[in-house]
This record gives C-alpha cells, sequence and structure tokens, in this order.
C-alpha cells in the first residue's frame, strides 16, 4: 500500500504535464468551440522561439519567455482568428477541428523553413538553468522535482485557478462562452464578438506558448511530433473535463498521471498485462471514457439559435446538373481515366509509375473516407489503422496459408469490416468531436497495443505480401499492377456512388439535414451509421491489402502511422468529402505533390551545376532554393487546403466543379438566348 | 439478395482458383564486361553510370522525413572520399561521382530507389542511410551493389534469400535478439553487478533488449552480474522513468543498459540524478561528441561502443586520418553519419580495385564477397565479407569508450590496437586485442 501510494505520488508531476496541455485544450474548445489539435503545433511555435531567443541568441530568460509566450503565442492566436476561424465562428465542429488539422500539419512546418530543421538540442527551461535537472528540490528527498516539474506545477496550478476564476466570475468568461454558443446573439446583446473572439484565440494561444515552452524540456531535442503525441496522451483528461470544466479537466490529467505511476510500478514488468495494458493506457482510458460516460453521449453540439438564418450549403454539383452534363461529365472522366492510363503504360518511368500506383492504391483508402464522412457525416480518424488491419490480415493469411494474395486482401477487408463494425457499434452514439476522438483513440490503441505484437505484425522484420497473379497476367509488373489497382478503385468507387444513391446514402443524409425530422419519420440514424462505418472500414482494409502487395510489405511504419492518417483526412475532407473525384484526387496528390516539388526545387541546384559562369546575383537567387523544401511546402499545401474548408465546406473540387458547371450553364442559356434572339429576327416575316 | 450473395461467393471462389501469388524472383539486369584484366588502365566498360570519365553513383538518405531521422551528413562522407580518390586520379582514369542524393520524404524509400535505378544512371547505390528500407527488395533483385547503414533489419539475408549485393557499414547481419558479449565486458570492467534492462514496447527494441538479457544469461556468472530488473513495456516517447528509476535504486542497480531513443535515455540521466542512483549506463548508439557537449555530466563513467575506430584513437589509422583529413578538405560534419557514408564509399572503392578495369556490377558484388580481411584502413576491425550477409561470425569486435569529463576515451585491451573483439558461441567471455 504504501509503495502504491508512492508511485502515485511520483506520477503527479506527470499528471501536470498532462493538466497544462488538457486545460489548454478545453479553454481553446470553451473560448472558441475548436478543439484545436493543433494546439500542439502552437505550442511548438512558441517552445522554438524561445529556444532561439534563449539558447542560440543568449537572450536573458524574462525576455526570451516575453517574446515567446506572451508576444509570439498571442500574435499567432490572433493571427489564426483574424484569417481563418473568425470565419467559421457559426460553423459546426467538423469544420473547425478539420481546420485545426491542416494547421497541426502546416505550422510546425513553417516554423522550420524560418528557423531550420536540424536537431534543436537539449531545450532550455523556463528557469535560470541550463537543464532542468541542474535544479533539484527539496536535496536529499525521497520525492525530488527538477526545475521543469517545479516551473510546471507552479505554472498549471496558476493557469487553472485563473481560468476558474475567469470563467465562474469574470464577465469576460462569460462573454466568451457566449461568443462561441452564438455570436450574433451575443451581439444582439451589445457584446462585440469580434473583440471577444480574438480575446479568447490570444489567451488560448498564450497558453498553448506557456506549455510548449514548458513542456519542451522534457524531450532531449525540440520536435513538434513529440509535442503532439505528449497532447494525444493527454486527450483523455479533456474529457474527463466533459470539454467544459477546467477543475474536472485538471483533476483528471493528475489522476491519469498517478495511475500510470501506479500501474508503472505495481503490475509484474513484462508480463502480458503490463505489455499490454501499459503503453496504451491514456487511449483506453480515453475510449472507455467517451463510450462510458453516460454525458457525452446525448452531449450534442449546441447549436446557435440563429443558425438558421445561414443560407444552406450549396446543392451537390451531381444533383443541380442537368442531366446531359452528368453524361458529359463522366464520359470525359472516363475518357481523362484511360488516358491517363494510357500515358502511365507508355510513358511514366518506373519511378513515376510507382508514384501514380501508390496514389491509385491510397485513393482506395481515401474512397473510405468519402463513405464514413462525406456520406455517414462521421470523421473517422481510424482509417489508417483499419487499413492496417487489412494489410496484417492479408501479410498472415498469405504466409500461414498460401491462399492466392487476393483472396487473403478479401479476407483482409473483412476482418477490417468486422473490426469496423465492433468499432462502430458503441462509436456512433457519439456526435461530432466526441466521435472522432473516439476513433482516434482507437486508432492509436490499435498503435501502442496491437501492432508490437508479433502475431499481428510480423515482428521487427514487417511480412512479405506478394503481388497477385490473375491468369496470364502477373502483377509483380507494375504496369499490370496498375490496372488491377485503377480496375479496384473503380469498381469500389462505383459500389461508393450506388450507396450514396442508394438507400443507406439517403438515410443518412436526411439524418445529417434534420435528424429530428429523420427521426419522426423512422429513420434509424444508428443502424445506417453503423453500416456506413462498416462498409468504410472494409474498403479501407482491402486498400491496406492492396498497398501492402505494391509494396511488398505489411510495414506500418511506412504506411499506416496514425500521423499519417491524420494528414489523409485533412487531404481529402479539404478536396471534398463527398466527392469520387476528390478522393482521386487526393491519393495521388499526396505521392504527386512531394515528388514534383522535389524536381521543381532541385532545378535551381541542378542549373547551377551545370551553368557555373552563371552571374552572382542568379547565383546567390538561385541559390536560396533547396531541394528539401519539397516536403515541408507539401505540407504547407496540404494545410492550407484544409483551410479552404471553411470557406467551401463542401470542398474545394466540389467548390470549383460547381461554380465551372455553373458558369457553363449560364453561358449555354445566354447562349441559348442569343441563337433564340437571332432566329426570330431571321425568320421570314409572315405576313397577314 | 441471396442470389447476389451467391454469385459473389462463385466470383471469389473462381478468383481463388484463377489466381496465385507473384514469386519474389526479380530479373538482375548488370551488362557484362569483357577480359579479366585488373591493371590500372582504363577498359571500356559497359554498366549502367559508367562513361568513359566518370562512374556515377547515387544514393537515398532520410532528411527531411518529420517522423524522424535526419541522415543527410552521409552524402557528405561520400563526397569527402570520392574527392580524395579523385584527387589522385580516380579509379581506372575515371572520376567517382556521386550524382544523385535522394531524400525519402514521409518514408517513400521504395519508390525513391525505384528512381534512383530507372532515373539516376548509377553504377552503385551509396548511401542508404534511411530510417525504413522498403525498397531492399528492389536492390537485392536488380543486384546493384548497395552500400548503407545497417540500422534496419532489411539488410540482414537468410539462407533462402542472402541479399548479397547489399553491404552495411560494418557488416550486414544484424541480429537484435542474440547476445552481445561486450556488455558483459563492460559490465565486468566497471564493477557492475546487478544490471537494468529497458526497452520500448515495440519489436526492435523489445528484442534488442531480450539480447542484453541473453547474455548476462550466457556471461553473468563470469562478469559477476546478473539482470536485476527489467522493463520492455515502456510507451514510445515516454518522459517520466521515475518508478522504473526508483525499482531499480531499489533493486541495488549499478548499471543500466537501454534500447531507447536519445530522448528516453536523456529521461533516464535525469532521473537516476534525481533520486542520486549511482548507476552507470551503456550506450548503444550514444557516441556523438554534439551529444555530450549538452548531457555529458549525467553519464559521467557510462559506457559507448561504436563499430568503428573512434575518432579518439590515438594513433589514428590511416582510414581515420584520411576520414578527418578530406572531412575538413570538403567541409563536411564529422560524425557517425557522414562516417558511415565514408565507410561505404571505400568499401565500394575496394570492391571496384579488385574487380579490375573491365569491371561490372556483379563483379564488384563478388569482389566484395571474397574478402575475408576488410578493415577501411583500420577504420573497422576486421570484416569477413564471405560471411557477414546471412550469419553471425564467431567473433563481434568495436571500440569501447567511457565518458569522462563530458568526453569519450577509449577503452583498449592492447595499446594501439582499438577494437576490443569478443568469441561467440563459446560460452566464455574471451576478450581479444585487434
Amino acid at each position: 500500500m504504501v509503495d502504491l501510494l508512492e508511485y502515485a505520488v511520483r506520477g503527479i508531476p506527470t499528471g501536470c504535464v498532462f493538466a497544462l496541455l488538457a486545460v489548454g485544450l478545453v479553454l481553446t474548445y470553451k473560448t472558441s468551440g475548436v478543439f484545436n489539435l493543433a494546439f500542439a503545433a502552437q505550442a511548438y511555435t512558441s517552445a522554438a522561439v524561445f529556444y532561439v531567443l534563449r539558447k542560440e541568441q543568449e537572450w536573458p530568460l524574462f525576455w526570451s519567455a516575453f517574446i515567446a509566450i506572451v508576444i509570439v503565442g498571442p500574435a499567432l492566436g490572433l493571427l489564426l482568428e483574424r484569417v481563418l476561424f473568425r470565419h467559421l465562428r457559426g460553423a459546426g465542429s467538423l469544420a473547425k477541428m478539420v481546420t485545426s488539422l491542416g494547421l497541426l500539419i502546416a505550422i510546425p512546418e513553417v516554423v522550420k523553413l524560418f528557423f531550420g530543421s536540424d536537431a534543436k538540442s537539449n531545450p532550455p527551461p523556463l528557469w535560470y538553468v541550463r537543464r532542468t535537472d541542474e535544479w533539484l528540490w527539496p536535496q536529499g528527498s525521497k520525492f525530488v522535482l527538477d526545475a521543469g516539474q517545479v516551473t510546471t506545477i507552479v505554472s498549471t496550478l496558476v493557469v487553472v485557478v485563473g481560468l476558474t476564476v475567469l470563467f465562474r466570475y469574470t464577465n469576460l468568461g462569460l462573454r466568451m462562452r457566449a461568443v462561441v454558443e452564438s455570436p450574433r446573439l451575443a451581439e444582439l446583446n451589445g457584446v462585440n464578438a469580434e473583440r471577444v473572439s480574438m480575446a479568447s484565440w490570444m489567451l488560448s494561444s498564450m497558453m498553448a506558448g506557456l506549455a510548449g515552452v514548458l513542456v519542451a524540456p522534457l524531450f532531449a531535442s525540440l520536435n513538434p511530433i513529440d509535442l503532439f503525441t505528449l497532447l494525444v496522451a493527454a486527450l483523455a483528461a479533456t474529457v474527463v473535463g466533459g470539454l467544459s470544466s477546467i477543475p474536472l479537466t485538471f483533476f483528471g490529467a493528475i489522476g491519469l498521471g498517478m495511475l500510470q505511476a501506479v500501474l508503472a510500478g505495481s503490475l509484474p514488468t513484462n508480463s502480458v498485462l503490463a505489455t499490454g495494458l501499459r503503453p496504451g493506457l491514456p487511449f483506453l482510458v480515453l475510449f472507455a471514457l467517451l463510450i462510458f460516460r453516460p454525458g457525452l453521449r446525448s452531449n450534442s453540439e449546441t447549436a446557435d439559435p440563429l443558425a438558421t438564418v445561414d443560407p444552406p450549403l450549396p446543392v451537390p454539383v451531381a444533383v443541380s446538373r442537368p442531366r446531359w452534363m452528368s453524361i458529359s461529365s463522366r464520359t470525359v472522366g472516363v475518357v481523362a481515366t484511360i488516358f491517363g492510363l494510357l500515358v502511365s503504360w507508355f510513358l511514366l518511368d518506373g519511378f513515376w509509375l510507382a508514384i501514380v500506383i501508390s496514389g491509385v492504391v491510397l485513393a482506395v483508402i481515401m474512397l473510405s473516407l468519402t463513405v464514413v464522412t462525406g456520406i455517414g457525416g462521421m470523421l473517422s480518424l481510424a482509417q489508417a489503422a483499419l487499413a492496417a488491419i487489412g494489410a496484417f490480415t492479408t501479410a498472415q493469411v498469405v504466409t500461414a496459408t498460401g491462399l492466392p494474395v487476393l483472396v487473403a486482401m478479401l479476407i483482409g477487408a473483412a476482418v477490417a469490416a468486422a473490426c469496423g463494425a465492433l468499432l462502430a457499434i458503441p462509436v456512433v452514439r457519439l456526435d461530432g468531436v466526441y466521435l472522432a476522438l473516439a476513433t482516434l483513440a482507437f486508432a492509436l490503441m490499435f498503435e501502442s497495443i496491437l501492432v508490437p505484437l508479433s502475431w499481428v505484425s510480423g515482428g521487427s522484420v514487417p511480412l512479405a505480401v506478394p503481388r497477385p497473379v490473375i491468369g496470364p497476367w502477373d502483377l509483380a509488373d507494375d504496369r499490370y499492377f496498375l490496372l488491377f489497382a485503377a480496375l479496384c478503385l473503380t469498381v469500389i468507387a462505383l459500389a461508393v456512388i450506388r450507396v450514396r444513391q442508394g438507400t443507406t446514402g439517403r438515410f443518412l443524409q436526411a439524418i445529417q439535414s434534420s435528424p429530428t425530422a429523420a427521426n419522426s419519420i423512422g429513420i434509424s440514424g444508428g443502424r445506417s451509421r453503423i453500416i456506413a462505418f462498416t462498409l468504410a472500414a472494409g474498403i479501407a482494409g482491402f486498400g491496406g491489402g492492396l498497398l501492402a502487395s505494391f509494396a511488398g510489405r505489411a510495414n506500418y511504419q511506412a504506411s499506416f502511422p496514425y500521423v499519417v492518417g491524420l494528414v489523409w483526412v485533412a487531404l481529402v475532407i479539404s478536396a471534398g468529402a463527398r466527392s469520387i473525384q476528390a478522393a482521386v484526387f487526393s491519393g495521388i496528390m499526396f505521392f504527386l505533390l512531394p515528388a514534383t516539388l522535389n524536381r521543381v526545387f532541385s532545378w535551381p541546384e541542378n542549373y547551377l551545376e551545370a551553368h557555373q559562369q552563371a552571374p552572382e546575383w542568379m547565383q546567390n537567387l538561385l541559390g536560396l532554393v533547396q531541394p528539401n523544401w519539397a516536403l515541408p511546402v507539401s505540407f504547407i499545401l496540404f494545410g492550407i487546403g484544409a483551410f479552404t474548408y471553411a470557406k467551401h465546406p463542401e470542398g474545394i473540387i466540389e467548390a470549383r466543379t460547381n461554380s465551372s458547371v455553373t458558369a457553363l450553364l449560364r453561358w449555354t442559356e445566354r447562349r441559348k438566348a442569343k441563337v433564340d434572339a437571332s432566329s426570330s429576327v431571321d425568320a421570314p416575316q409572315v405576313s397577314a | 439478395m441471396r442470389s447476389r450473395i451467391l454469385v459473389s461467393a462463385i466470383f471469389v471462389s473462381l478468383l481463388a482458383a484463377a489466381c496465385s501469388n507473384s514469386s519474389s524472383e526479380g530479373t538482375t539486369t548488370t551488362s557484362a564486361a569483357k577480359g579479366g584484366d585488373s591493371s590500372a588502365t582504363q577498359v571500356a566498360v559497359t554498366a549502367p553510370g559508367v562513361t568513359a570519365d566518370e562512374i556515377r553513383v547515387g544514393g537515398v538518405a532520410s532528411t527531411t522525413n518529420p517522423l524522424g531521422g535526419k541522415y543527410g551528413e552521409s552524402f557528405d562522407g561520400v563526397q569527402a572520399y570520392f574527392a580524395m580518390v579523385n584527387s589522385e586520379g580516380g579509379i581506372y582514369g575515371r572520376d567517382l561521382t556521386l550524382a544523385s542524393e535522394r531524400d525519402d520524404q514521409l518514408s517513400n524509400n521504395d519508390a525513391e530507389v525505384q528512381g534512383l535505378l530507372e532515373q539516376d544512371n548509377v553504377f552503385a547505390a551509396l548511401p542508404m542511410t534511411t530510417l525504413l528500407f522498403t525498397g531492399s527488395d528492389r536492390l537485392v533483385q536488380s543486384g546493384i551493389p548497395t552500400f548503407g547503414w545497417t540500422i534496419n533489419p532489411e539488410w540482414q539475408g537468410t539462407t533462402e534469400v542472402p541479399k548479397l549485393n547489399l553491404f552495411g557499414q560494418a557488416g550486414s547481419y544484424l541480429c537484435l535478439g542474440c547476445e552481445q558479449p561486450q556488455v558483459a565486458y563492460v559490465a565486468k570492467i566497471s564493477d557492475s553487478h546487478k544490471i537494468g534492462v529497458l526497452a520500448y514496447n515495440v519489436p526492435q527494441s523489445t528484442e534488442c533488449a531480450e539480447g542484453w538479457e541473453k547474455t548476462f544469461d550466457i556471461y553473468g556468472e563470469e562478469a559477476d552480474a546478473e539482470v536485476v530488473f527489467s522493463d520492455k513495456s515502456l510507451s514510445y516517447g515516454i518522459t517520466d522513468l521515475s518508478v522504473q528509476v526508483s525499482k531499480m535504486k531499489d533493486a541495488g542497480v549499478d548499471m543500466v543498459v537501454t534500447c531507447m531513443d536519445t530522448n528516453a535515455v536523456v529521461a533516464l540521466g535525469k532521473e537516476l540524478k534525481k533520486q542520486a542512483v549511482e548507476a552507470i549506463q551503456f550506450l548503444p548508439n550514444g557516441y556523438d561528441q554534439a551529444f555530450l557537449d549538452e548531457f555529458g555530466d549525467l553519464f559521467e563513467g557510462s559506457y559507448a561502443w561504436t563499430s568503428f575506430a573512434p575518432f579518439e584513437t590515438t594513433p589514428q589509422p590511416k582510414g581515420l586520418k584520411n576520414y578527418l583529413k578530406w572531412m575538413e578538405a570538403t567541409d563536411g560534419r564529422i560524425g557517425e553519419n557522414s562516417l558511415v557514408g565514408w565507410l561505404n564509399a571505400d568499401l565500394f572503392v575496394t570492391g571496384l580495385q579488385k574487380a579490375g578495369p573491365n569491371f561490372d556490377q556483379q563483379k564488384v558484388v563478388s569482389s566484395i564477397n571474397e574478402l575475408t580481411d576488410y578493415n577501411a584502413d583500420g577504420l573497422l576491425s576486421s570484416i569477413d565479407w564471405s560471411n557477414e550477409h546471412n550469419k553471425r561470425g564467431e567473433t563481434t569486435c568495436g571500440a569501447v569508450l567511457i565518458v569522462k569529463d563530458s568526453e569519450f576515451v577509449p577503452v583498449t585491451i592492447a595499446k594501439g590496437k582499438p577494437f576490443s573483439c569478443f568469441a561467440l558461441n563459446t560460452g566464455v567471455l574471451t576478450t581479444t586485442a585487434q
């Protein structure tokens, strides 16, 4: 018992780290309505500024901290509010979360372009020492704290008390919450919604800056992925607080830290339970809370009472355009696909062919997002994990039974669909952010508990997955594999269209448009959503098997980490969650854009090598461009793509298609009117 | 509905009957060369990437992957080595050119390998220093001489697929779960008796830790050391090891061996200091002076292990002198990454020279695989390449270093011999100097 108490006490500093991050997330959600996954990216920005000022420029502690936390943090918040989130005030949680995903992807890459991507070793603490362990207190005690822990504990307590007071006892806190619920109603009551919203974002961003500077010294070097990993571990605490209560979030975080430490101390090391439970504990807790906490299931988002004055979303192009245009458009689509395949077959070399095939295969997985998010209206962050389930099953079936890989892929799809159904049953009862968090928790549990098991992933060497041979065609040839992948994509796309147009699709559309009206006419939301989720999981599983077969191995780290899955989601939703073209576009762009940019950014270097007598100004100018910008710039563009979701929730591809169709219709109408007018002038006069 | 299911079932059955799996055999495309003369005069060679003036090579390194791995400095090592060779007239009258430096971005290794093979017109692939090595199968099938950093299990061959054209910087066999007698040796010389083992719950890390445990099972008695605490269930990204350190303190641990990244090793060092645990660490991946500049005091008295002659070696072997001289001349950063590139280039050039002036890819591969005592001019201990692809040798060699005043100090058995070698499969902790 004494030991357990000791372990629990040891967990308190970690609990405070969780609390700092979780309270920051809750603050942002309370004051802006955004479940801000980009909190980690904002924290990274301030931590990077602090690093440069304090360590590289050797500024005094106070001024380094002041600039990083009090100036840069709020300035970033202000920028985000002015440029992005002010346009999203009335938007749903999905739109806001997708935008924050875009920021999570883009911000660290922008910061790296400014401050360099080299490792920033030993981030300095927010204290007058070079490293956190250089100041220990109380010396000689059993429970010694270092400078980082002391500053974190003190800061967390101050923040929790301060924010509790702000929301409970001040006018500003009340106004902040009012503006989130309905900016227009708040304005009708004399609240300057713009100013309050700006203040909210500046405050939450300052909080992110503080968290970043305090948490960064926990790591040997400054890396945005580390901060995000810590943030997702703290998510459970935000759910304890119901995304609204600061004190409950704080206690939830402390409890999580203590529970982790107690399990680390009390479970027999290396036992099955310890190996399975401990690494996945924060995600298990998160998932369990989301599923079993009664309040959350009925905790639908508070709708803006004035939301009904908003114009409705544009009607999908596929519905609005005339029949002749649909037929023409599909014909153009078929011709373009055949043309693309011919170009790939005859003109592309192995490298570009591999890029295209990877894109086509990824497009299959993206179609699963079309089903679950576009048709089902549920933001799933678990599609990469479900794809991995398909890939692992394919690999294990082929290895263990020697069955043809195509059959194994179908079994993989079935297993993924079954897992999707099991996940869907509890998850579909949740809404918006909670559903997204539950799927993220599933992905994280899968990664931390199941992927390390050799009977799942195959151990340290990824399992081999061969290419199929269909009759006389050996798909070991990339060109044949491209045709096969394109065929799979086409069949699945047609199936998705059938689902969209069928009963399930229409039920889901009705539920999204008006859940109450849909329920009143007997449409069961739960059943339709489970079907959509299961189908999407099956598609993702098949895509995963296909990807593994193309790559030759079911390699989780190379293809399916949850972080990569987040990029997929941001990409496909910003392109158009309901659109087949958007899924195909996103899949191909994910691979094609970095590869193309690499060639573009390599050109100046190659040019200068070939033209060593080039004028100095040209050498200086072209010398600025670096080939290694390709991936960061791609990520920035992917992130910026997600920003457009605010303006075009139907997706940028759908929006562009819509405007093109509208322009074309206007043009044809004008032309028709002109023809009619001229024909009436030219028509022979009939004399009376 | 039932008929649809039936049709689907028949379709799947037919598919199963019609389908099979593609074999993993690929075609090897190497240009045939004529003659067998190994004189230094130029002979017309028909091989990819070879012209009358140059021999082109290209590599893939993880440079911008946001998930980790910054190995771009390996290109600098190759460039420095080629600068040295070219300053002496090149090979067979041809300059060596590092024609392409590819970044495998977000785990896009396979496609970049494909590009290297098809777009870059290169004779050999080097350096191949990547976080993930998904293009390994493609390189094996192509038969191209490939040189890189053995940090991925894909480098290692098997009896069925020996991967004879893949050459790691110090051998290709990477046995994560095997015993490592050098750890027992370090326990012995540091007078450590109670060992703690820490690892993440990811397969590579866990297997590595099992190797440490096996080591003390075999050599523990002789080294008078035993594993008294082991935790292989740590989650990746862990920042708090207070409970583990507390338990190790209670168990009297005086040496900790880990299979974790720098973040966790530093977190462990800080926690050991906080709880005043007098334990050293064994750092299998910690040989980096920049790391010690930041965290050296946390690792005072700890030991590191390298597979190459450390930069602090005195007297410096010829290979090390050349490396330091040419890295300075080409403004490269001295460190493990660039040294890997240098070693890759050295082995490649050694293979070229041994293959003779009418070389081709297959001849270079075969020539290297005939080397039974390769040591990169003293930078490595002796490597028997006829044996290094798919099985472990009879000894394992490397350099032992101790951290003193935040600097690495070589620990040698005999003066002037940087490497300590340990006999394997004997069950006895036998050490020899090399």
